[in-house]
């Protein structure tokens, strides 16, 4: 295949429309991030929830409510949702496989276990720790995961990467399950560990979590383009000067690194890397140029809007965020197993 | 299959040959080593606990002789009716399990694996949250009703053109477990707290509750559902060979696969609807003995039953004792060993992906 004929099917099919999106979603997520800060036990008017942003003042009460309460929950919906879509759309290429997600091939259950162990069993509390923590659980789980399915008769298809990575999910589930009771801890931190929230989470830890988070998303937007000739083959992205096995790692540390720090942040979401870079996809096609920076904004939109759900759907209780993006991805799941089977 | 024809068999005959009864002999050794095994097992574990009794006084308390009134207290109200309910639900999640894999030819099927348990939970949480007053005698026909209609759906979605893949089979079950969990889990928040969290210790798959009202609900159950795995064994045999064979054979395979899925569902729906879903003993326990002693369908079915029986009283009993007060459920440490075992049943299964 010659460079031309590939930078032809690299290109966006309609540039015009691939731009277009991105004021959309950005104007998308301002409403989302206002209307989730607004949203809650206590309704606020948007114009409060506003004026606590820009002119803060101590002694209103709804003031304080924002910034203590409200925003740092907004903030980890968008920084959750950005990483783990991001982390399932850079899969999703790599692999070549639909089912991707960092959740299906275990490596959030992974992080979580690690992060579980780590502080149920050693006593450890120093936070700038945590995210080590967690990337080693991801990278593990990951390469075990990718290993059985290695080794499965027919090789790692999206099929047996799938069963593996549930094999995986189910065994470390167990185990945090098991921890939980024996460190005696109580029900809604072991419900955080095993299906994701973003209720009480603690926003310090952001601290030392965002700048890996700041540095995996630019590694992801840098690589995006040499993601996309890789998705059409890996002899065609050699043959295009692309060095392959040193791609696959680069995007590997970006996955992990994502995918850890957001279960750090709020637990293992499911199914938000299955769910958005496909959503994505049938906007802007297959140019992960453009499927990056939309995965991002859409992931980060898509949290915001569970969350807001989350918290309103039965008042006065809340509903954990894990629970309904399971309840959203698990049907498309479902669908991209039976068009893959067929 | 390849095995049972060569098993060595032990032959009775009538006189006059009437009569002949043809005993597979290292599975009627194994049976006994496994029986023998599972008396050990309860025996201590109606010994083991917060209120330690000695093995003689269980066996004397059992015996009807009251030894003292704590004693005799113990072990009939609690131990004792707890320690039946294991072995009954490991029975019937083994038989299911085992029933699973043969209607589906499909080694990898297992209740909790296709959604069957999952169903069965959803129904019952959602009786218990959505209707408190509702009589407990309903749960396992609830149960029944969401389990079934899981497996419907399971077997639905996973029909091609072609016929079923294995892989695609487990996949769909996958995906409306994780479905239907997150439905029960939001219905678990939407409930009262208190029923929330005697619900969750059921989820996790959890015999402490257990009394002496589910050990008759299970053995009730188990009455019916039984002899009618027992009196389709043969056909099943048949359909170890594959479908065009068993119709070969003059199986009715439809009726008989279609019976077959049933009682495996209503088994393991009932089970779930006592101790929540157990999960991977049905995966665990026909495995094992395929690998002890290879025999014919019925014996197979009985020699699974025995072996799902003592894998949950044997996880009952750690669960309780090891970390004593702290009780780990049944169900995560059938879970421990069962995905290993299903990784490596993966890893031998044919190359059916794709």
């Amino acid at each position: 295949m010659t460079a031309a004929a590939a930078s032809e099917i690299v290109a966006p099919r309609h540039p015009v429309r691939a731009w277009s999106g991105i004021p959309v979603l950005l104007a998308l997520l301002a409403g989302a991030f206002l209307l989730h800060i607004a949203v809650g036990a206590k309704q606020l008017p948007l114009g409060t929830v506003i004026e606590a942003l820009t002119r803060f003042d101590p002694t209103v009460f709804d003031h304080v409510i924002v910034t203590n309460l409200r925003l740092p929950r907004a903030i980890l919906a968008v920084v959750v949702g950005a990483s783990l879509s991001l982390a399932g759309a850079l899969m999703q290429g790599v692999t070549r496989n639909p089912l991707a997600d960092p959740g299906l091939l275990g490596l959030t259950a992974g992080a979580s276990f690690a992060v579980v162990m780590v502080t149920t069993f050693t006593g450890v509390t120093n936070m700038a720790l945590v995210p080590w923590i967690a990337m080693a659980g991801a990278l593990g789980a990951a390469l075990v995961v990718y290993f059985i399915a290695r080794f499965v008769p027919g090789g790692a298809t999206p099929l047996s990467l799938t069963l593996s990575g549930a094999a995986i999910s189910a065994f470390l589930g167990a185990l945090i399950s098991i921890a939980h009771l024996l460190g005696q801890d109580t029900f809604e931190n072991l419900r955080v560990w095993l299906t994701g929230g973003l209720a009480g989470r603690d926003i310090n830890l952001l601290w030392y979590v965002g700048p890996w988070i700041a540095i995996a998303l630019a590694g992801g937007l840098a690589l995006a383009p040499r993601v996309t000739v890789l998705a059409m083959g890996d002899e065609v992205a050699q043959g295009l000067g692309v060095r392959t096995g040193r791609l696959k790692v680069q995007l590997l540390a970006v996955v992990v690194v994502l995918t850890a720090c957001s279960v750090a942040l709020a637990g293992p979401l499911g199914f938000i890397g299955l769910v958005i870079p496909h959503v994505v996809r049938l906007y802007v096609g297959s140019d992960y140029r453009w499927i990056v920076p939309y995965a991002a904004l859409t992931g980060a939109v898509y949290l915001l809007g569970v969350d807001i759900i989350a918290r309103i759907a039965i008042p006065p209780r809340e509903i954990s965020t894990g629970i309904i993006t399971a309840m959203v991805g698990a049907p498309l799941f479902v669908h991209l197993v039976r068009q893959r089977t067929r | 299959m390849r095995a049972a024809t060569h098993a060595r068999h032990l032959v009775l005959r009538s006189p006059r040959e009437r009569v002949a009864l043809r005993l597979p002999l290292r599975a009627m050794v194994v049976l006994g080593l496994l029986l023998v095994a599972l008396l050990a097992i309860v025996s201590v574990s109606l010994a083991t606990g917060s209120y330690g009794v000695a093995l003689g006084d269980v066996l004397d308390t059992l015996r009807g002789a009251t030894v003292s009134r704590a004693i005799d207290n113990v072990v009939w109200e609690f131990r004792f009716p707890r320690t039946l309910a294991a072995i009954l639900v490991g029975a019937m999640m083994a038989m299911s399990g085992a029933a699973l894999q043969n209607a589906t030819r499909n080694g990898l099927a297992d209740p909790s694996l296709v959604g069957v348990s999952q169903g069965a939970a959803l129904a019952v949480v959602t009786l218990t949250v959505v209707f408190p007053d509702v009589s407990g005698n309903l749960r396992p026909w609830a149960a029944f009703a969401g389990a079934t209609l899981v497996a419907m759906a399971v077997q639905g979605l996973s029909r091609t053109k072609q016929g079923g893949s294995t892989i695609r089979f487990i996949l769909m079950g996958i995906g409306l477990s994780a479905f239907i969990s997150s439905i029960t889990s939001a219905m678990m928040t939407y409930g009262d707290i208190d029923r929330a969290m005697a619900a969750l210790a059921w989820l996790a798959g959890s015999i402490n509750a257990a009394g002496w009202h589910d050990v008759w609900t299970l053995l009730a159950w188990l009455a019916v559902l039984l002899p009618m795995l027992l009196a389709i064994s043969r056909t099943m045999s048949a359909l170890r060979f594959g479908e065009a064979a068993a119709v070969g054979l003059g199986a009715p395979v439809r009726l008989v696969r279609n019976l077959q899925l049933a009682v495996a569902v209503a088994l393991a729906a009932i089970a779930t609807s006592v101790v929540g879903p157990l999960g991977f003993v049905g995966l665990i326990a026909p495995h094992a003995a395929q690998r002890l002693a290879p025999a014919g369908m019925a014996m197979h079915l009985i020699l699974t039953a025995c072996i799902g029986a003592l894998l949950v009283v044997l996880a009952d009993l750690i669960g309780r004792a090891a970390f004593a007060p702290i009780q780990i459920p049944a169900g995560l440490l059938t879970a421990l060993i069962g995905v290993p075992l299903f990784v490596v049943l993966l890893l031998r299964s044919r190359a059916t992906t794709h």
